[in-house]
Parts: structure tokens; C-alpha cells; sequence
């Protein structure tokens, strides 16, 4: 079962428009009790006044004797028959419109009460109102049709309602036109988005979007453009896979195929020898090549507080065997409590590639100093060694991708630096090189901002 | 066969040193561009394999200045750039001939032949003098059909003279084609050489020209 997405268009419509209806529904039934009341109100002191003048009048009149009819209430107006009265005098009818009863309209003139009554006349509702004169021998019923009010108030809730229902569907047209409207700018993006090629990763207009939407093709454009770096780097690594990898692979088909036709078993081994190295030197290369990769497709790694003395002897341990085998002399010094911001993991791989490079490019029986210090608020990795150093031509391109120092035999990938330089980017690192003072080779510094455990 | 290698790769440059090495050609090894460049300048190598990612000066470099100095050693550009706008561009700076790494090693073997063949304009890989035809890829010689067995600096020798047939080449000229660098040079080597070829192939076939050098006869002498 898949649910149909909800729209927001019909839901916009839906809730706007019910709002509407609730509020027009109760402001009539505010109108209704209001009306009803006021009306009420009105219509009963009309009642009374008819009422007042009718007592007067037969006050005045008392002495006339005429009994039981009298009947000349005249016909004026189409709401007359609606209105009835009836004149009481010493108990006897003395004066009645046409369309009154000859009983009293609301109780018995003895057990007179005087006020407003409501009571049933010929299946009718009638409000009566009943009124006596000072001298107790005069009572006067004024009644009037209840119907009649029901009837005003009808016509007062028409005229209030009437028009909701004329323009409910003229507004629920304008609103849907104006949800329309609105929602376009996002149809719009949705279709753009939906004839993109997967390829395409060139920016939205941001031109007249809403704000609504802008912030959301705001963070579109970011994500295209963080893939796009993305894909960027992945091609970058093909391209240069491809590349780089040519000249190693070449040099062990060649070596593979020298041992093949080779006779002297001296030359044999040796050309066998060199095709292991090949391989060695490959792989590599792949995996600076994938470490360059990561580095530069990845976001800020997790930096955590940690002791670059440590980090650095646990490094030089590796890389001892070696410097050892080529007969060099490696020497470490650290300060305590050298702490540092960082990735132990990226700050590991810059400090063996620094320090593998001072064993891999120096000579046999060379000298190489590592020390970790303090310095006026910084930490202090300092890697000097004593072979052959660089030119000042060369140190310049230091870091360029698959840059090798030329004049020497070592099978370098020539990204080591690129990925020391990535790596201290990333950790806003200052790195220098430069001609050892101490032991006349090559140096190398790398300054840190030191941090309190 | 005198070759120059230009690779700065330590390994690559090895294995490409030993392999023609094994099938005959002397071949002298630079690492960078300057040498390269140098090195042509100075030496009538019979070909060339030239990367082009060298240091100091890059191959394309080299290819022109070579070919404004009017050297016209073949070259063969062996590189890891691939494109065809990379090839055409190796190609029109006058490289004769593109191979995109890995080579093999035979293969490269008869291209630099082949540029060498075609460079003294010959269609035929065989090369033909009186009754002696000298098979440079399978390294062998036949006088009137039948195998003669050579040294490989012999062979050589008569390699060269077949390829300059009709001219007369100095006792130097021979010398620079035969070895490469760090090779002893008796004084009178070639001298030896030459009388071991006319004794397997006929004294007929080179003719000393006193005071200048020697020269390979390619039709027999009319008495």
C-alpha cells in the first residue's frame, strides 16, 4: 500500500477555507442571539407602550359603556393581524382588536398577573404582555404573533449568510488560483531538477525565488557543488591512476621480460629482484594515491587533543628498521606535554611520510635528527637530516603533484608532499623546508598551535 | 646497433638498458633532458628512446632543440601521456615513431629496426651485399645461403657497414656506432674485426681506403 503524497495545495485550500466557514458560521450565530435579543427587547416595549396607552385610554373612557366589542382596530399594515389586544373593564371585554379572542389572552382577569407571558392561541405562539390601570378595574392585554419576530430574525440571518454562500466558491477559486501561484516556484524547481543529467552539477538560479525556497536551493547548490568536488577528485584519481601508474608497470614488464631472456643467472636474479621492487613501488603508489584521494574528497576529521612526542616516537619506531638497514643514525628527542590539536590518524601519516623521506633520500651512514619542542606557545616538529638536500630551484615545486626531486634512484611516488601539505591544510599547520643548518641535508618544520590537556 | 635511452625512471630505465642490450643494440642510459639533448648533439646514435616527463628539460623540449639543430637520429618517444592530442603533438615536434607505456621489449626492439631501417632508406629488413645477407632481427648472417656464425661486435661491424654501404666510414665513425660508454676500445679493434669479417665473408666485400677508413662494396668488384 503506497500512500499518495499529501498535497499542500489541498491542504492549503481545505484549511483556509474551513477557517472561513467556522468563522462566518459563528459570527452569524453571535448575530442570531444578538438580534434575537435586541428584537426582543424592542418589541416587548412596544408591547408595553401599546400596552400604557391602551390602560389611559380606557381610563379615560371608563364611563362609555361599550361592552364586548368596540371592534375598530383598523387594518394599516400587513403585520396588523400579527398584533391583537384586548381591553378589560371591571372584568368585562371592553374593547378588542378584530383578530382577539373574547377570553383573555394570558390568564384569567382574576388571577391577573401583569408582565410578559407567552402563550399558545389558536396553535400559535403569541407574547402577550398585560398591564392594569391604577385603579385595578382596567386590564389590558397587548399580544403580538411570536412567528413575526422568528420571521425578522430570519431575514437578518439570510442577509448575514446569503452572501457566504455566493462567495464561498468565488473565494475557494481565488485561493486556489493564489495557492497555485505561490507553489509554482516550487514545480518549477522540481521539474528543473527532475530534466537535470545525473552530470550536471552547475548551480540553480537563485534569481526571483522566494524565500521560502531560496534557503532550500541554497543548500542544493552547497550539495552540487560538494559532489561536484566529490566526482572532481575521483576523476582526478582515475587520471592520475592511470597516468602514474604507466611508468611503474612498464618497468616491470620490462624487468619481468629482461629476467625471461636473461641467461646469467647473476643478471636473472637481479632483473627478478628489480620486478619485485616494481610491484613494491606500485602498490605504493596506489596508496598515496588513495590517501591524496581521501584527503582531499573528505571534510575536517575528528580533532582530538593528543601528545605529538608520543605520536612522533611511535612513528620513528616503525620507520627504524630502515634507517638501521641503511646503516643511518636516528635520533629522537622530545619535550614533555607537547599537545596539539589533530587527527592522530592524518598527523601519523604526515609525520611518517616526513621522516620516511629523510631515510629514503639520504645516503647510507647518514645522520637524521627528529625532535618535538615548545616554542613561545607552539609545538615544534623539526626532521634534519644530513644527505644530499635540495636545490633552491627544486624546493619550490615541492608539493606539486608527482613532483620528484631529480638526481636520485628512489622510487618516490611524488606525492608525499602533496600529502604532508594536504594534511597540514587541514590541521592549519605551517610547514617549511629548508636547508639544514645542523646537519647540512635537508630540513623540515612543522608548527603547530599547542593546546592544554 | 648505438641507441640512446632517455628515462629518468631508475627502474624503468634499467630494464629498458638490458632488454636491447640482450638482443644486440649498445645502449647508452640519461636521466634527464639536458643529457639527452647533449648527448644526440654529440653522438651519431642509430636511434633514440626518448620519454618525454623528464627532469632539467622536458622530451618535447629536447625533440625540437634536436631537430632545429638538424640531428636527424631517429626517435622513438616512449611516454605515459596517452592522448591523442599528446601523440600528435610528440609526433609533429618530430618524433618518428610514439609508443604509450608499458612497451614490450620485442616490440620495441623491431620498431627501433624498423626507424633504423627506414632511416637509410630501406624497405627491406634484410640487408643484401654481394652474396651476404645480414637478418638484423633474428641476428644472423648467410653468404650464398649458408649460415655464418659471427661475434656480436662482428656482426655488428658488418651491421653498420651495410647500413653505410657505398660510403666510406673512419675507424671513429665505426668505433662511436659499436660501443657504448665505458667500454674498453682496443686501438686496433676494429682492425681485428674487419679481418675476422673478410676471412668468414670474402675479402672482397670491404675495401680499405688507406688514410681515410673502410668501405662495404655492395655489388662483387668487375675484374
Amino acid at each position: 500500500m503506497t500512500a499518495s503524497p499529501h498535497s499542500l495545495q489541498r491542504r492549503l485550500l481545505v484549511v483556509v477555507l474551513g477557517a472561513v466557514v467556522i468563522a462566518w458560521l459563528a459570527t452569524a450565530v453571535l448575530t442570531w442571539s444578538d438580534a434575537r435579543h435586541e428584537l426582543d427587547e424592542l418589541l416587548d416595549g412596544h408591547l408595553a407602550q401599546a400596552a400604557a396607552i391602551l390602560v389611559v385610554q380606557q381610563t379615560q373612557e371608563g364611563e362609555d359603556d361599550n361592552h364586548g366589542e368596540g371592534v375598530d382596530a383598523p387594518s394599516l399594515h400587513h403585520y396588523a393581524p400579527k398584533v391583537a389586544f384586548q381591553v378589560f373593564h371591571e372584568e368585562r371585554l371592553a374593547m378588542r382588536s378584530s383578530n382577539a379572542p373574547d377570553q383573555p389572552m394570558a390568564g384569567a382577569v382574576r388571577d391577573f398577573k401583569a408582565g410578559f407571558a407567552t402563550v399558545q392561541i389558536q396553535g400559535a405562539a403569541w407574547r402577550v404582555f398585560s398591564a392594569y390601570g391604577s385603579e385595578n378595574d382596567v386590564h389590558v392585554y397587548v399580544g403580538e404573533e411570536v412567528d413575526s419576530r422568528a420571521r425578522i430574525l430570519r431575514a437578518v440571518l439570510r442577509s448575514t449568510l446569503l452572501p457566504m454562500a455566493v462567495a464561498l466558491p468565488l473565494l475557494a477559486l481565488a485561493l486556489w488560483w493564489a495557492i497555485h501561484r505561490s507553489l509554482a516556484p516550487m514545480r518549477q524547481l522540481g521539474l528543473a531538477l527532475g530534466r537535470r543529467q545525473p552530470s550536471a552539477l552547475e548551480p540553480l538560479a537563485l534569481d526571483g525565488a522566494p524565500a521560502e525556497i531560496a534557503p532550500m536551493i541554497h543548500a542544493l547548490n552547497d550539495l552540487f557543488g560538494r559532489i561536484g568536488s566529490l566526482l572532481e577528485s575521483e576523476r582526478r584519481f582515475t587520471a592520475d591512476a592511470s597516468h602514474e601508474l604507466r611508468t611503474p608497470i612498464a618497468a616491470i614488464r620490462a624487468q619481468a621480460q629482461v629476467a625471461m631472456a636473461e641467461t646469467d643467472d647473476l643478471l636473472r636474479q637481479n632483473a627478478l629482484q628489480n620486478t619485485l621492487e616494481g610491484c613494491d613501488r606500485a602498490i605504493r603508489l596506489v596508496d598515496q594515491l588513495l590517501t591524496l584521494s581521501r584527503l582531499e574528497s573528505s571534510t575536517t576529521p575528528a580533532m582530538a587533543s593528543l601528545d605529538l612526542g608520543s605520536l612522533v616516537r611511535r612513528v620513528v619506531a616503525d620507520v627504524a628498521p630502515k634507517a638501521v638497514g641503511k646503516g643511518q643514525t636516528l635520533e629522537l628527542e622530545t619535550a614533555p606535554d607537547c599537545r596539539i590539536a589533530g587527527s592522530e590518524t592524518l598527523l601519523s601519516v604526515l609525520v611518517r611520510n616526513l621522516v620516511d623521506n629523510a631515510v629514503r633520500y639520504s645516503p647510507r651512514g647518514a645522520r637524521i635528527q627528529i625532535a618535538v619542542q615548545h616554542n613561545a606557545g607552539q609545538v615544534c616538529l623539526r626532521v634534519d637530516d644530513s644527505g644530499p638536500g635540495i636545490a633552491d630551484a627544486d624546493l619550490k615545486r615541492l608539493g606539486e603533484r608527482f613532483f620528484r626531486v631529480p638526481g636520485n634512484d628512489e622510487n618516490g611516488s611524488g606525492l608525499g608532499w602533496s600529502i604532508v601539505k594536504r594534511i597540514a591544510a587541514v590541521h592549519q599547520l605551517q610547514v617549511g623546508a629548508e636547508r639544514s643548518a645542523q646537519l647540512g641535508g635537508f630540513a623540515v618544520t612543522v608548527q603547530a598551535r599547542a593546546t592544554h590537556a | 646497433m648505438r641507441i640512446l635511452l632517455a628515462e629518468d625512471d631508475a627502474l624503468l630505465g634499467d630494464g629498458l638498458r638490458a632488454g636491447p642490450r640482450q638482443r644486440g643494440f649498445q645502449v647508452d642510459w640519461v636521466r634527464d633532458g639536458d643529457a639527452a639533448a647533449r648527448e644526440l648533439r654529440a653522438q651519431p646514435y642509430a636511434a633514440a628512446v626518448l620519454d618525454l616527463g623528464l627532469p632539467r628539460m622536458d622530451g618535447l623540449a629536447v625533440l625540437a632543440a634536436i631537430r632545429k639543430a638538424r640531428i636527424t637520429t631517429p626517435v622513438l618517444v616512449l611516454t605515459a601521456r596517452d592522448t591523442v592530442p599528446e601523440r600528435i603533438l610528440g609526433l609533429d615536434t618530430g618524433a618518428d615513431d610514439y609508443v604509450v607505456k608499458p612497451v614490450d621489449l620485442l616490440e620495441l626492439a623491431a620498431r627501433l629496426r624498423a626507424l633504423v631501417r627506414r632511416s637509410h632508406g630501406r624497405p627491406d629488413e634484410c640487408l643484401t651485399a654481394q652474396d651476404v645477407v645480414l637478418d638484423p632481427a633474428s641476428r644472423t648472417v648467410r653468404r650464398a645461403d649458408l649460415p655464418v656464425v659471427l661475434s656480436t661486435r662482428e656482426f655488428d661491424l658488418l651491421h653498420a657497414f651495410m647500413l653505410g654501404a657505398g660510403r666510406v666510414l673512419s675507424r671513429e665513425q665505426l668505433e662511436q656506432q659499436l660501443y657504448s660508454w665505458g667500454q674498453e676500445v682496443d686501438s686496433n679493434a676494429i682492425e681485428v674485426h674487419i679481418h675476422n669479417l673478410r676471412r668468414k665473408l670474402g675479402s672482397g666485400l670491404i675495401q680499405t681506403v688507406r688514410g681515410v677508413g673502410y668501405m662495404l662494396l655492395r655489388d662483387a668488384p668487375t675484374p
